[in-house]
């Protein structure tokens, strides 16, 4: 092999390896077309779309995390606790969705903060500390609401999510979009985005450097809680009801999502796009098994499969490329 | 996918009426044995005891809003009798291990009575003898009949002929043909074992009617919805939907509804489920049968005569009953959540709002 | 002698002095080592002093008995952390188990003798499998753990929807029988805690497996094959998730399919309770039991005091962060 085309080679695998979620993407969006033509009509798309808006929209603000080295295993329990904040102080009124919204917003901002300052200022194991936060916080959704689901949406809430564009687009799907675009912007263009990079390749050559690492990694976690409010709102706009378990167990679809999407453990590397492509990944996968009629047993065992397969294919293309 | 739960389809776990056990599976024939067991005397002699009485509930799961109401029906009865002085509450969280080893902390703690439901039927089956051997009665209150030695009397509600109820009002708003679909709540669960075979067996007696899908919303609105939506994709016509759970009823009607496929399909009744309530007022369709949250009274009640030395027998039916979709007003409480269940319950019994 | 040239080639590649007489020394006393020791005595002492349902010695059997099969899946998670690593599917390996055991036992107790040991090589085989895919696929053991969660519950329910079978007596008795007083599945678990802890601390092996965990790249280096320790943790992580759901069965009496659902966490949470990083490089079994008597201790201690299971969560979980906060590693 001559060294102009050993170089091509290598280009093209360094290629492969930063878009290979969306190599997969693209095999799994394929495989579900042969399955269903139902993949190809938009408004079936933009359903999956809404379907997985609250995962998706968590899985921003993990990611931001995850980016900077760290991992945010509260984010279904926080979308608990803020869809059941949300949903008691509507109590069935319009006029109190501004403040249930702030509200909600703020529950989720005040514990990625807590979270965030234990994990800046202490050498605590993030995944523990978050996994024992998210245990806290879900028993705090319980008590508050009493095992019901507690509140009344207000009128009006889910009619403007459900509301589909041009008769297709559904608001709540746009939502998602211009939600990842607004993460996707954050990472790219900001000096905070830039910043999560560095601290998450190497924290202490970044404190070396002169780089706010606390002040990062706490706005890093705040943001996340905040994500993960919006996201307990887009579930009510989907369920109607503040079901008290629905958030949890989320955590790990999120965590799934973003690590097929390219954004590891390590910190440093990744990024929003690949996240959503996870997400999208994922969804697309529960769907084409579901709408193929298999048992729901088979399911479970090709949801896993996947997961696997899709990790294989990114993790080897990555592997190749040092 | 779901870890503790899952991973986290366990999840799915989390939000069921899980009532698992051998013997409270029911088909046509079981379900008449039961009827007939339910009937046969108890000899409460050995369990007579003289006030005060603690009463010990060991709740398979808290975690939704029908357990949370049988169990404010159980703290309501308890308060009404002045000899009961205390109500102690274990919450197994759907862990059948965890269960067992609730049972046994109360019954360290001398409870005079225990109520019960159960995460898993057989997981319990040996500590609830060991309850009844040392002298304290056992009474399971709102899932199928339990036939066991360690489980004294039943306050139960017999699932089959819940889905039995629902399938024939369901057929005979179909009139008697078409293409239906059947929303259940977690597989192998009583619920969804005996609904699905009194549906089947209703079925027979319509030969033109088709059972194309039975699929499993886990008792989850928001994944009924989901379902449905892609059923709606496989199936160019369906003519009406088996789904006795309200809950899981409005996420399916919902998905029709924005299909715009609304008009061309029949609901089967729910129960009373407070948010179905709103959705049959508001479109008058559907109606109810009822999943009485009043199981967890009856319980007590039988505990009650048993600890007094009155005659019971093996199990009390708290029966289902239909409520017309023109009569869903008497039931339907707009102003209410709608994770919430129609019932007698006085103000300060009710759970928070 | 092989075991004192390894050990001061990898010493050199890791900057410690004194390697040797550092590996015979006894355990350093700080909060990591110590602290889940204090937690414990702490919790235990409260209890006992201010609960008198506490100090019954049925009380006491009862919580050995329920912490034993946790204890057992902590075992194994152990080695696997301080490798470096994560396993989150021994729940499920312990829930197949206890499916499949009762229902073959359910038709011939007698079969018992064959079943265990078959319940074994299952689990290790299931962990076989974990740890070829991670150093094949090159996976992160998080995902690849998750993934194959997913793909064995599919598979328990793909057996039965409903719980099936009957544990035989051995495996009840196993679970809920005494010896003096005392737990057979207590007694198990700290024969098998010892056992594990001199694998640990004693052997080669044990030594590769911190070495790997610490810094794979160093380990490698130093002559460690850091592809077969991997994969040994796996399979014993395996292993002792068969057992686990081997003693589980015999608990429940019954193959319920969901019955290991949320061990993989609890286990977790113990072995990180107990002092053992997630970054791997060092750990404890006996540590991590430690962790696991303690989590056993506090839900007992709160249903005693009729705190509401909700409460109860919470409570676990600020344990939980509390417990970390003060058990910090004292190196990034």
């Amino acid at each position: 092999m001559t060294a102009l085309s050993a170089y091509r080679t290598d280009a093209t695998l360094h290629l492969a390896a930063r878009y290979a979620i969306f190599v997969v993407l693209i095999l799994v969006y394929g495989l579900a077309i042969l399955v269903s033509e139902a993949f190809l009509q938009p408004s079936y798309l933009f359903n999956v779309l809404r379907q997985v808006a609250p995962i998706g929209i968590a899985a921003i603000g993990v990611t931001f995390v995850m980016i900077v080295g760290g991992v945010d295993l509260s984010v279904g329990a926080v979308i608990s606790l803020t869809s059941v904040l949300c949903a008691v102080q509507m109590n069935g009124d319009a006029g109190n969705l501004p403040l249930a919204v702030i509200v909600a917003c703020a529950a989720g901002i005040l514990i990625g903060t807590l979270n965030g300052l234990a994990c800046a200022l202490t050498r605590v194991s993030p995944f523990i500390l978050t996994l024992g936060a998210g245990i806290a916080v879900l028993g705090l959704t319980q008590i508050y609401s009493g095992g019901t689901a507690r509140g009344i949406v207000s009128p009006g809430f889910r009619e403007f999510f459900n509301y589909r564009i041009f008769a297709t687009v559904p608001v709540l799907a746009l939502a998602f979009l211009g939600l990842a675009a607004l993460g996707l912007i954050v990472q790219k263009t900001t000096l905070f985005g830039r910043r999560l990079y560095l601290i998450g390749s190497n924290r202490s050559a970044a404190r070396l450097a002169g780089l706010p690492v606390a002040r990062t990694i706490v706005l890093a976690y705040a943001l996340s809680g905040f994500f993960g409010a919006l996201a307990g709102i887009a579930l009510l706009a989907r369920s109607g009801v503040s079901n008290t378990l629905s958030g949890q167990g989320l955590e790990f679809q999120v965590l799934a999502a973003i690590v097929l999407g390219g954004t590891t453990f390590e910190g440093g590397r990744g990024g929003i796009a690949g996240t959503v492509a996870g997400v999208l990944v994922l969804v697309i996968a529960f769907n084409l098994v579901n709408i193929s009629g298999l048992p729901y047993h088979m399911q479970l065992v090709v949801m896993g499969v996947i997961i696997i397969l899709a990790s294989a294919v990114h993790g080897g293309l990555n592997a190749r490329t040092g | 996918m779901k870890i503790a739960r899952r991973p986290f389809l366990a999840l799915g776990a989390l939000a069921a009426l899980g009532l698992v056990g051998v013997p409270a599976f029911a088909d046509q024939a079981t379900d008449k044995m039961q009827t007939e067991k339910a009937a046969q005397a108890v000899d409460t002699a050995k369990f007579k005891k003289d006030g005060p009485y603690k009463i010990g509930v060991s709740a398979g799961y808290l975690s939704n809003s029908w357990v949370v109401f049988a169990l404010q029906h159980v703290r309501w009865e308890a308060s009404k009798h002045p000899e009961i002085t205390d109500v102690i509450v274990t919450d197994a969280a759907f862990n059948p291990a965890k269960q067992v080893a609730d049972i046994e902390d109360l019954l360290r703690q001398n409870i005079s009575l225990l109520i019960y439901w159960p995460v898993d039927d057989n997981a319990i089956a040996d500590v609830l003898k060991r309850a009844v051997a040392a002298g304290i009665p056992t009474v399971q209150a709102g899932g199928g009949f339990t036939d066991n030695e360690g489980t004294v009397s039943n306050a139960y509600i017999s699932q089959w002929q819940l889905g039995e109820k629902v399938a024939r009002q369901l057929m005979a708003d179909l009139g008697g043909k078409g293409k239906i679909v059947a929303m259940l709540p977690i597989a192998g669960t009583t619920a969804a074992v005996d609904q699905l075979d009194a549906l089947q067996t209703v079925l027979k007696e319509f030969p033109d009617v088709e059972l194309v899908s039975t699929e499993y919303g886990d008792w989850n609105r928001a994944k009924a919805k989901q379902i449905t939506e892609n059923l709606l994709q496989r199936f160019p016509k369906i003519d009406g939907v088996f789904s006795p759970a309200g809950q899981m009823s409005i996420g399916v009607a919902e998905a029709f509804d924005e299909a715009g496929r609304l008009t061309e399909v029949i609901m089967s009744p729910g129960d009373e489920y407070n948010g179905w309530l709103k959705w049959v007022a508001q479109h008058k369709q559907g109606g109810a049968v009822t999943f009485p949250t009043r199981a967890g009274q009856e319980a007590v009640k039988i505990g009650v005569d048993i600890l007094k030395g009155n005659g019971v027998t093996r199990g009390t039916a708290v029966p289902s009953i239909y409520i017309a979709p023109a009569d869903i007003g008497k039931y339907v409480d707009e102003k209410a959540p709608d994770d919430w269940w129609a019932s007698e319950l006085p103000a300060d019994f009710l759970p928070k709002q | 002698m092989a075991l004192k040239h390894r050990t001061e080639k990898c010493a050199a590649v890791f900057g410690q002095s004194d390697a040797q007489s550092k590996w015979l020394r006894p355990a350093r006393t700080d909060v990591e080592t110590v602290g889940i020791w204090a937690l414990l005595a702490a919790a235990g002492l409260a209890a006992a002093i201010a609960i008198p349902a506490f100090r019954d010695p049925a009380n006491l059997a009862n919580i050995l008995r329920q912490a034993s099969v946790l204890g057992i899946i902590a075992i194994g998670q152990t080695f696997v952390i301080a490798a470096g690593m994560i396993d989150l599917s021994v729940g499920m390996i312990a829930g197949l188990v206890v499916v499949l055991s009762c229902l073959i036992l359910g038709g011939d107790p007698s079969l018992t003798l064959a079943v265990v040991p078959m319940m074994l090589v299952l689990g290790a085989t299931i962990g076989l499998l974990n740890g070829i895919l991670v150093n094949r696929l090159n996976l992160h053991p998080l995902i690849l753990t998750f993934g194959m969660l997913s793909i064995l519950q599919g598979v328990i329910f793909t057996i039965t929807d409903r719980s099936v079978g009957r544990a035989s007596p051995f495996l009840q008795w196993l679970a809920n029988g005494e010896i003096a007083g005392i737990p057979v599945s207590a007694l198990l678990l700290l024969v098998l805690a010892g056992l594990a802890q001199l694998v640990f601390t004693r052997t080669r092996f044990g030594y590769h497996l911190v070495a790997a965990g610490g810094n794979a790249e160093s380990a490698r280096r130093a002559g460690v094959n850091v592809r077969a320790v991997r994969l040994a943790c796996f399979v014993i992580s395996g292993a002792f998730a068969g057992l686990a759901g081997l003693l589980l069965a015999g608990r429940l009496g019954t193959g319920y399919p969901l019955a290991g659902t949320g061990l993989e966490l609890d286990s977790i949470v113990a072995v990180v309770l107990g002092g053992t990083a997630l970054a791997g490089g060092r750990g404890s079994v006996v540590r991590s039991i430690g962790g696991v008597v303690a989590l056993a201790i506090i839900s007992n201690v709160l249903n005693l005091l009729e705190v509401s299971a909700f409460v109860q969560m919470f409570a676990k979980g600020m344990i939980v962060i509390i417990a970390i906060l003060l058990n910090q590693p004292r190196r990034a």
